[in-house]
């Protein structure tokens, strides 16, 4: 008995030790960081530097030498425009859809600085992990940016993000197989070839109700108004893709289908997002070609397809210890300057309305299909809390859709409990 | 008369055979058959999440050599290394808790054994996960959540509430005879010295199946290595690494590699599992001699 207790306290000391171990070469790490003062006296003396540590999370593309390296980048090209300040970047690696589960997850422990999904504002703002900005940099938001872009950051009139790219979703065609008169219509696309819709993802499937004069929480912002996927209106939408998905044309992008049906030919235009900017271009070469959203058919008349838009913006933690650096830090990164750079190392495209005028940005087949999908064919992506019970009733009806559950005789019925699945709050 | 009852009964017999053969041979084309797939996916040539063929076309190296060189956005060799320390460690740990705890359930007798065991019952029987904010805000008071700490952390997470998983081994020990144990007391061995010296030996079985589980635990877990790690890329484990690889901005270009990855993480379960299953065969034979 007395030997094992001794044991056991050999064992703890033994975890304890370890344990200081770590501890020393954790601060061996932090001081490889820390980048050695550049001036050596001549500067220094009339200001003092002010010593800031700032922790920058961020997707690990930006973080990839092979891809520019644009975070760390920036962020020291930020230090040295910035004589003041003598700060020491530490990096995270956080993809802004992860940011509203990761960041307030534990707000006091996260990023100072950050880039988030707009639809991530109000877990964000409900875990208190992200900071009204006023003054200079929301002028600057408001003054550099579309006005749907400045709403897709703002919450009752205040900005929360300094927005750096658009994020939607829109068509990439192969130009053999679809005319530029062809693809302006869904229906005659399907006439002409095959064309692969990821309707089975919630995030594309309200883009066909949409069409046809449903809303999402009114403009997208009021939530007591909530969804209106109801009425004559709806159930032509759902008569129409039960259609859609009988046409042996029409595929469902399911697990890279589509894709996979570019790359092989079999499949004329499949929707995504920048994201497959580059594996499509791969796929298609000269064939490339990337155009806003078609318009389909209902009783006879044309309608146009909407797809849910957002953006990704930079955000501050209201919980860090230098809330001036933070600012300044991510009203840069979200500079023309940055964006550019953004641009020409990882073809993410800028939102700053000066940018988009420019020549070299302006006649890029991916900056006009994304942005002429931003600006003629989407909607703002509704990121009021009711929002959360939309995707799991959307995924359910076009399930039901494609396995043949929801038939001409029963889509009203169906159609209605879809809505009152997507108005359900729960209680 | 008799001669034909025979054959009958052979040829019954026969036939209940081949059933019983087709009918396992069915299953274990079902059963491996994922298992044959994933490690064909990972030679595959043509890239993308899907094909249209279900056999790839061509094979190749490729994809494995892209996980372990292309660590600019996963650094997969990194994740592996990661993974590998922790759950060697762990598994040193929580085998040594396991055994221990078995043992003192087993042989002593206290107090508190009889509700302390059904106290640790119940207690396991609540899900690991249910508790990991509540784990995480604890690492973070420590000062565990940040930097190489968080090796640290994850190897107490998964080890120190492994003593509770002590019922099986316990029943284990409870087959060998007590008798054993105390002839060696009366050539004066000490407590300690039994369960090393007696114990053990005996029960190779039993600790083969303890390493194999307390190394699979940390190996496998996704939940607390994704709480704990957070935005330390540098920490990530493989399991982590490969959750990313199927996100919608990866998936396109590292569907291939994914599967590689699956492969390669079997492999270290595979070696510990072969060098062991030796001691499986031994057990008991030899151990009670009249």
């Amino acid at each position: 008995m007395r030997k094992g207790k001794k044991a056991l306290a050999l064992l703890m000391a033994a975890t304890m030790t370890m344990g200081l171990g770590a501890c020393g070469s954790k601060e061996n790490e932090g001081d490889k960081s820390t980048p050695t003062p550049a001036d050596s006296g001549n500067q220094g003396d009339s200001t003092e530097k002010k010593d800031v540590t700032l922790t920058v999370w961020g997707p690990s593309e930006d973080q990839n030498a092979e891809q520019g390296n644009w975070l760390p980048t920036m962020c020291e090209k930020f230090n040295e425009a910035h004589p003041e300040w003598n700060i020491t970047f530490k990096y995270g690696v956080c993809p802004e859809g992860d940011a509203g589960a990761m960041v307030s997850q534990d707000p006091t422990a996260s990023a100072d600085v950050y880039m988030f999904a707009n639809d991530q504002i109000m877990t964000l703002i409900n875990a208190n992990a992200i900071t009204k900005l006023g003054g200079e940099t929301a002028d600057y938001v408001k003054s550099t940016n579309s006005e749907a872009i400045v709403n897709s950051v703002s919450v009752d009139g205040s900005v929360y993000g300094v927005p750096f790219t658009t994020n939607t979703w829109f068509m990439y065609y192969n130009k053999s197989i679809f005319s530029e008169d062809d693809v302006k219509n869904l229906d005659t696309m399907v006439s002409k070839g095959k064309v692969a819709f990821p309707l089975s993802d919630s995030w594309y499937f309200a883009s066909f109700y949409v069409a046809n004069g449903c809303t999402l929480f009114e403009d997208g912002f009021n939530e007591a108004a909530g969804i209106d996927f109801a009425g004559d209106k709806a159930v032509a939408v759902t008569n129409y893709l039960i259609d859609l998905v009988a046409n042996p044309n029409f595929i469902n992008d399911a697990d890279g289908a589509g894709m996979a049906g570019l790359r092989d030919g079999s499949i004329g235009a499949i929707f995504s997002g920048s994201w497959n900017f580059n594996s499509v271009k791969e796929a298609l070469g000269d064939n490339f070609g990337a155009v806003e959203l078609p318009s389909i058919t209902i009783n006879g008349e044309a309608k146009q397809m909407k797809a849910f838009a957002g953006s990704k913006a930079i955000a501050v933690n209201p919980n860090c210890k230098d809330p001036q650096v933070a600012v300044a830090l991510a009203k840069y990164l979200g500079s023309p300057e940055a964006q550019q750079s953004h641009y020409t190392s990882r073809s993410v495209v800028p939102c700053n309305t000066e940018l988009l005028a420019q020549d070299s940005v302006k006649n890029d087949a991916l900056v006009i299909a994304q942005n002429n999908t931003f600006d003629n064919t989407s909607i703002i992506q509704p990121f009021v809390s009711a929002m959360n019970v939309y995707w799991d009733a959307a995924v359910n009806m076009a399930n039901g859709i494609i396995n043949g559950d929801v038939t001409h005789d029963n889509a009203a019925e169906m159609t209605d409990s879809m809505n009152a699945a997507m108005n359900n709050n729960g209680l | 008369m008799k001669k034909q009852a025979t054959t009958s009964y052979k040829a019954k017999k026969r036939t209940v055979n081949i059933l019983v053969h087709v009918l396992l041979a069915v299953l274990a084309v079902i059963w491996v058959f994922p298992i044959a797939w994933v490690v064909m996916i990972s030679f595959r040539s043509e890239k993308g999440s899907y094909t249209s063929s279900f056999l790839p076309k061509s094979f190749t190296l490729d994809n494995y050599k892209k996980l372990f060189t292309d660590t600019t956005i996963l650094n997969f060799p990194k994740m592996f290394m990661n993974t590998l320390i922790i759950a060697i460690i762990v598994c040193i740990i929580s085998t040594l808790f396991v055994l221990a705890v078995s043992y003192c359930m087993s042989r002593l007798r206290f107090k508190m054994r009889k509700k302390y065991m059904n106290i640790a019952m119940i207690l396991g029987l609540f899900p690991g996960f249910m508790s990991m904010i509540a784990v995480y805000y604890i690492l973070k008071a420590v000062g565990l959540s940040e930097g190489s700490m968080i090796r640290v952390a994850l190897i107490m997470v998964y080890s120190a509430g492994s003593g509770l998983g002590f019922y099986i081994a316990k029943g284990f020990f409870d087959t060998i005879p007590k008798a054993l144990d105390e002839a060696a007391f009366l050539d004066g061995a000490t407590k300690f010295q039994v369960f090393t010296k007696v114990t053990i030996p005996l029960s190779k079985p039993i600790i083969v199946y303890t390493v194999l589980t307390s190394f699979l635990g940390p190996w496998l877990d996704f939940i607390f290595a994704k709480v704990i790690c957070r935005a330390n890329a540098d920490y990530y484990t493989v399991a982590i690494g490969l959750w990313r690889m199927l996100e919608k901005e990866y998936i396109d270009n590292w569907y291939t590699c994914f599967a590689a990855g699956a492969v390669c993480i079997s492999i270290p379960i595979a070696i510990l599992f072969i060098y062991m299953q030796r001691y499986y065969v031994e057990g008991l034979t030899g151990a009670v001699k009249g």
